[in-house]
């Protein structure tokens, strides 16, 4: 059961699917679209995609980065995780470091 | 339940638009529908739910997994 609001979003997100037949589609697709993008080291990209190529190097514009490192108190041992973002205004990611891409307004959650 | 012999990519052929499991190397769990594949294991999963040590972690409504990552996919059994 799918929620009148999402409903909308989710018809276009179904439409793209129709027009994937191999997975680089998907980010042919998302050209111009905000998309996310989880990379190793922990670190997470919010942006614009303004160019790809089958490494997966990507350029994005008005993107958010954020980094999340364990840290460890010393004297409670309590395990904290610690988010520390920032914006870039353009970017060049390189592609072997790219674990997932997501087109965002196809997801659920934020 | 397929007893004669079949390839790798007959699998593959097989298992679109069914749910999976993709485990990457690091451990992370991906669920969700697949949608298409390619040579090198690039994956797109739809209503993609990501797990972390077992726990939900997010929810991603088309997902494209980099090949290389890609530790296996699995499909469950089903009867047609």
């Amino acid at each position: 059961c799918l929620k009148v609001m999402e409903s909308a979003s989710r018809q276009q997100a179904l439409a793209s699917l129709a027009s994937i037949e191999e997975p680089m589609d998907l980010i042919r697709v998302s050209l111009d679209e905000i998309v996310h993008v989880k990379m190793r080291n922990e670190r997470e990209l919010r942006g614009r995609l303004h160019a790809f190529d089958s490494h997966l190097n990507m350029v994005l514009g008005d993107v958010e980065e954020t980094v999340t490192t364990l840290e460890i108190d010393e004297e409670t041992y309590e395990e904290v995780y610690k988010a520390t973002k920032r914006t870039v205004p353009m970017l060049f990611v390189r592609g072997d470091g790219v674990i997932l891409v997501s087109p965002i307004g196809s997801s659920q959650a934020a | 339940m397929s007893s004669t012999r079949q390839t790798p990519s007959d699998f593959l052929k097989q298992i679109i638009h069914r749910p999976v499991v993709v485990k990457l190397n690091s451990g992370v769990d991906y669920r969700g529908v697949l949608v298409c594949l390619d040579g090198f294991m690039n994956i797109v999963l739809d209503q993609t739910e990501e797990y972390i040590n077992g726990q939900l972690k997010a929810k991603y409504g088309i997902a494209f997994l980099r090949g290389n990552n890609v530790l296996y996919i699995s499909a469950q059994k089903r009867k047609a």
